[in-house]
């Protein structure tokens, strides 16, 4: 349930970030709202639950880029994992710090977005990592407006490993 | 075997995702992958969320647009219509101001082709009193008006001066039953009477011979005999001819040349050498 809920929140905002890149004419650089749900997910999620909904959140990127690649797919649940393990340092509870936590995990997709596209295509590595900084002050507003939304919808409920001390 | 499987279900799992997301970029990043069954249903059910989506907010931008549009087509269309009330008094102005200069240039065109002392007069107002047809011009004795003088526009003859002051005077009208002159059929020369028929619509023609030829629409112009409007000014033309069977003069009316409802200016001539001072009918017919 929980993860057909964090799918329609991620076509929702999809869609709304598509209406507005495309009236506020952010061509180059885009808001990485998926990128805010999978670190949230990587905050809030258990680890199957949280992988599931983060490579779904990814396949529907992929779709909505129209040539699915699979690039976003593999991106966010890598994104997921090292959200896991990061999680671990740091302790989230505001939506400051957790619109910190997602520029951080947007860098980091950012840089293997680029690396690896840079794989597949010579045209991703030619466009390099200008638009990068402005995306990842875009997406750290974007989470700060988006925390108390997915927080009240209960995406990825508390659910921790069992034998973990609550925080 | 089943044990680790069983106790490390979890990370296997996920790394099972995590390879199957590895080998589908690798696998499309050799070529182009085609949209497959699960893409497709995965499409056919979010299109139509998304499209959702797109329409609402782009029906509330154009709403919005709009809106900010027709408020932009309010403000313009008020600011329009100021400019259309002053533009339309600016029209009404210079239709008045062409039409006081046709009416001018008329007037010039007369005084270069009738020189001699004259006074350019505006027509202040027309009488009330039913019983006296006057207009009250601004120009008085300061100006050089006097009583009797004889009063004209390019159009033919208005009446005389009946009274004036230092900075007005009163102009009776032709029409006015106690206004005579004298006047001349252009067409034959014969000699007329002119009085006027107490309205607005025709002169009276008197003391034609019967037997005079005359026809409807001839010319008839001032005569000069009657000592205050010079000879040659057109009086109007000739209407309603009746020959009676007994008597010896025939009954007509001249219609005047001048539209008196549209007279906003005048001339004023000078009076005429040997002039006798303003002869009304009452004064006349002492006279005679």
């Amino acid at each position: 349930m929980r993860l057909a809920l964090t799918l329609v929140l991620t076509l929702l905002f999809l869609a709304l970030e598509s209406v507005a890149v495309k009236y506020m004419g952010l061509g180059v650089a885009r808001i990485d709202v998926t990128v805010a749900i999978v670190a949230f997910l990587s905050l809030r999620a258990g680890l199957l639950e949280g992988a599931v909904a983060s490579y779904a959140v990814g396949y529907l990127l992929d779709l909505m880029t129209g040539r699915p690649t699979g690039l976003y797919t593999l991106l966010a649940v890598i994104t997921f994992l090292l959200g896991r393990i990061a999680a671990s340092l740091v302790d989230v509870r505001s939506g400051r710090s957790f619109a910190l936590f997602a520029m951080a995990a947007d860098v980091t997709h950012g840089l293997l977005a680029w690396g690896l596209g840079s794989v597949s295509s010579k045209q991703m590595a030619l466009s390099g990592l200008s638009g990068l900084p402005v995306e990842v002050l875009l997406t750290g507003l974007a989470a700060l407006l988006l925390y108390p939304l997915l927080k009240r919808f209960g995406l990825g409920a508390e659910k921790r490993d069992p034998g973990l001390l609550p925080p | 075997m089943l044990s680790f499987l069983r106790r490390h279900r979890e990370p296997l799992l996920v790394c099972l995702i995590l390879a199957h997301a590895l080998g589908m970029f690798l696998g499309s990043s050799r070529r182009v992958r085609e949209p497959n069954l699960v893409d497709r249903i995965a499409l056919a059910l979010t299109a139509p969320v998304q499209r959702a989506v797109v329409a609402t907010v782009d029906g509330t931008v154009s709403a919005w647009q709009q809106y900010v549009s027709l408020r932009s087509v309010r403000r313009d269309n008020g600011q329009l219509q100021a400019e259309n009330a002053k533009l339309r008094a600016d029209v009404v102005g210079l239709a008045e101001a062409r039409a006081e200069n046709e009416r001018l240039r008329r007037l010039v065109h007369y005084d270069e082709s009738n020189p001699g002392p004259k006074a350019v007069a505006r027509v202040l107002g027309i009488n009330p009193d039913p019983n006296r047809l006057t207009l009250r011009i601004d120009r008085g004795e300061g100006d050089g008006v006097r009583r009797g003088q004889a009063v004209v526009t390019a159009d033919g003859v208005v009446g005389q001066v009946l009274r004036a002051t230092a900075s007005a005077a009163d102009v009776l009208v032709v029409f006015d039953p106690n206004c005579r002159l004298g006047g001349r059929v252009q067409r034959t020369r014969a000699r007329v009477g002119i009085s006027g028929g107490g309205d607005d619509q025709a002169l009276k023609l008197e003391y034609l011979l019967r037997t005079e030829d005359l026809e409807e629409g001839d010319l008839v112009v001032t005569s000069g005999t009657d000592g205050v409007y010079p000879p040659g000014l057109v009086v109007g033309r000739v209407t309603g001819v009746q020959r009676q069977t007994s008597g010896m003069f025939l009954n007509a009316g001249i219609l005047p040349a001048v539209n008196f409802t549209k007279v906003e200016e005048v001339v004023v001539l000078a009076p005429q050498p040997g002039a006798a001072a303003f002869p009304t009918r009452t004064e006349s017919q002492g006279r005679r």
